[in-house]
């Protein structure tokens, strides 16, 4: 079975990293779901958040083994989906032609907990945060209108896990908060 | 008073800059290949002769290579310097074979000029990009400031945990520019993202002594570790007190002398037929150093799945990677080994060990007997190994190529002293042996050095016979001639029911064209004179090419067939 896999990678900001991190994918033959790299709180410390479904969790134990071994990694953890909490963006570009059907605002807001974000002439922009299959779910209900244009950010996640970030990090390192 | 002009401290240039690091770093010596783009470095060295011995070579290739040979007798980096576009391409190959046989390499890559990165200027290439995947670490400069500090951090990162090479990319600019800070080398003794583990863990280490003492069977597979980590003494205290068998893998050879009561001899695809069938009839494997390539495991399905397994092994990526460890232990070998010999119980193994006499003596009959003593009129590799090994008395430096003589070096050299094998292993490199010979002469001049090469893999190198020539250092050249890209044909004798495929040469007058660069030699195809020509190559103070004509379609054996478990070993 597949089974979906959040891996985060702390690194020092580097030029050309996540070359390096997306090599290792590459070479297994693995797709990358979904990809997203941030800043940190601690200043010098970037995160990627990589989403993989993959069925042998020891093949995901070993990745994860080969990205801690980059010089310039800090740390990785590899989370099943009910280790972490995580959620997505999308964005959502809906016509509204002068005398086509308006869509359904209080619905939007109140049973899809989506917002319109923008008012264009004849679109809208609607902004939905959730997880991939809420936003799945929100995109099936907004096909009766035409969807100009939809997308979808990576997926963002924390550990479930009292300890902070810094508690993870070599202890030597001076990682001052941003 | 104010201060005068002079009080000032002068300011390096980029160039001068990394010349100054290498000195400080302890550098003598750097292979290299000047051109466009690493010009202001060569103009920099060429005020630093008296410190830095700079090696021309003939092709980039052979750089890289000849650092190699150096790094591995040295156990420090080896260090070459080539210019932008082809001259980093051309350093590819052998960064490749340096990172899988964790060879601590630092190439310095000339690059255009800043302003011109990314507009495929005159030479340019995304080295960084192409070196990526092949090197521990790579980083490109664009600021003279930053040089002395990425260069002690190369060195760091190459030299130790599991060694590799590393790439520096530096902008033409960058070099010629002047730093507008006062230079200042410190070398870097800690990074905060890369913390190699060196001291293994108590709890692992007693969990390793454990298993061990509870072993009736246990066998030792010795890697490259321990020539990497100089742990050959504490192998040797470590099997002389638990009287463990040793197999030493193909870059781990010259780990344990070969004439040591417990050396069984090496496993792997053309290993011994001991060392490999009772890989499945220990009870305790103990891997040292080694990172259980599948030229040693064959079926991994089928690989010792009755051992509990005691993996030793400075980078944690390896362990479980191919063969699930019972009780792995994270550092490098000398320090796990001294860890370990105080925990390990004294014993004696006599039964066991007298298992693998049984094979040996199987193989002896049915393999080395006809390689050695036969009655055909065709030299054999194996007898030429064999004699060259006796008279070196098992003490020279052996740097083989890839193939077929690369095995049968292995087999038949019998090596005594420590750190005395360089090999392309992981990459199999053809075309290794030449240069990485000179590189290793250069490090270790009082040493003999010879190199074992097909016919194939000598003419990919040729060219740094002019290197060797150039320099008068004496490198003992051997090349097995059979006419053939041996291994290949084997396999497809073999497997490929005898369809010879582009394996056939027409091979030039060797002897002629080592002439032609000033190197004598000769060629010898009576069996009756291998031993004269033996002794001409040997006694020679200069360097010396000797081509011997073997068999045409010998075979190497035993063999494992690739992907086949390590108990159905073919002899014949």
């Amino acid at each position: 079975m597949l089974t979906t896999y959040t891996i985060s990678v702390f690194t020092t900001n580097t030029v050309g990293l996540l070359n390096r991190i997306t090599i290792i994918f590459t070479r297994r033959r693995l797709n990358i779901e979904c990809l997203t790299v941030s800043e940190t709180e601690r200043k010098g410390v970037s995160r990627f958040t990589i989403v993989i479904r993959n069925e042998n969790r020891e093949f995901v134990e070993k990745l994860v083994r080969q990205i801690r071994k980059i010089t310039d990694v800090l740390a990785v953890f590899g989370y099943l989906d009910d280790e972490i909490v995580f959620n997505e963006i999308a964005l959502f570009k809906i016509a509204t032609p002068l005398h086509g059907e308006s869509i359904d605002v209080k619905t939007i807001n109140l049973d899809w907990n989506a917002k319109v974000v923008h008012w264009g002439l004849e679109y809208v922009v609607v902004e939905k945060n959730g997880t991939e299959d809420e936003i799945h779910e929100f995109y099936t209900y907004l096909k009766k209108w035409e969807i100009l244009e939809y997308i979808k950010s990576g997926r963002v996640a924390v550990g479930k896990t009292e300890k902070g970030l810094v508690a993870y990090l070599p202890e030597e390192g001076n990682w001052e908060i941003v | 008073m104010g201060q005068t002009q002079s009080d000032q401290p002068t300011l390096l240039t980029g160039a001068q800059a990394i010349m100054q690091s290498l000195v400080e770093q302890g550098v003598t010596t750097i292979f290299g290949y000047p051109g466009g783009a690493i010009m202001p470095t060569y103009d920099a060295l060429y005020d630093y002769q008296d410190q830095l011995h700079h090696i021309l070579v003939r092709h980039e290739q052979g750089a890289g290579h000849a650092a190699q040979g150096y790094a591995r007798m040295l156990n420090k980096a080896g260090v070459c310097m080539v210019t932008s576009g082809p001259g980093a391409t051309n350093l590819i190959t052998p960064i490749a074979d340096a990172m899988l046989d964790s060879t601590p390499l630092v190439c310095i890559v000339g690059q255009v000029r800043g302003n011109l990165l990314g507009t495929d200027a005159f030479q340019e290439c995304d080295v960084i990009g192409m070196s990526m995947p092949v090197t521990k670490w790579n980083y490109q400069v664009v600021d003279a400031n930053e040089i002395p500090e990425i260069m002690a951090k190369a060195f760091y990162i190459a030299e130790t945990g599991r060694p590799g090479p590393v790439l520096i990319d530096i902008t033409r600019t960058a070099q010629s520019d002047k730093m507008t800070i006062p230079f200042e080398y410190k070398p870097i003794k800690s990074l905060v993202s890369y913390k190699p583990r060196i001291e293994p863990k108590a709890e692992h280490v007693e969990a390793a002594a454990k298993l061990i003492n509870a072993a009736k069977k246990p066998y030792i597979l010795a890697g490259h570790g321990v020539l990497i980590s100089g742990a050959e003494q504490e192998l040797n205290d470590f099997v002389d007190k638990t009287g463990i068998p040793v197999a030493t893998t193909l870059l781990g050879m010259s780990a344990m002398d070969a004439d040591h009561p417990l050396y069984v001899g090496w496993p792997g695809m053309h290993g011994n037929y001991g060392a490999n069938v009772l890989t499945n009839s220990c009870d305790v494997l103990i891997a040292i150093g080694m990172r259980f390539d599948d030229r040693i495991t064959g079926d991994l399905a089928s690989y010792a799945k009755q051992a509990k397994v005691v993996h030793i092994e400075i980078d944690p990526s390896e362990v479980d990677k191919n063969v699930k460890a019972d009780a792995p232990v994270i550092g490098d070998a000398k320090s796990a080994l001294k860890a370990l010999l105080p925990l390990v119980n004294k014993n004696e193994h006599t039964e066991w060990r007298n298992e693998f006499k049984k094979y040996d003596a199987e193989e002896y009959e049915k393999i080395d007997k006809k390689d050695i003593f036969h009655d055909g009129d065709k030299i054999k590799m194996g007898e030429a190994v064999h004699m060259l090994s006796n008279k070196t008395k098992g003490e020279a430096v052996v740097v083989t190529d890839v193939g077929q003589h690369q095995m049968v070096t292995n087999r038949y050299y019998r090596f005594k002293k420590r750190n005395s094998i360089v090999t392309s292993g992981g990459a199999g490199t053809m075309g290794f042996a030449l240069p990485a010979a000179f590189g290793a002469k250069v490090a270790l001049p009082e040493r003999e050095v010879i190199a074992i090469i097909g016919d194939g893999g000598f003419q990919m190198t040729l060219q740094e016979l002019g290197t060797i020539a150039q320099s008068g250092l004496p490198v003992k050249i051997i090349i097995l001639n059979n006419n053939f890209l041996g291994m290949v044909r084997q396999w497809q004798e073999l497997f490929h029911s005898r369809r010879y495929s582009f394996v056939e040469l027409q091979n030039p007058d060797f002897i002629t064209i080592a002439k032609g660069f000033g190197i004598d030699g000769h060629k010898v195809e009576d069996r009756a004179e291998l031993s004269a020509s033996l002794d001409t190559l040997l006694n020679s103070k200069t360097p010396y090419l000797l081509e011997i004509v073997c068999e045409k379609e010998g075979n190497v054996f035993p063999m494992v067939p690739a992907g086949g478990s390590v108990t159905n070993v073919r002899l014949e």
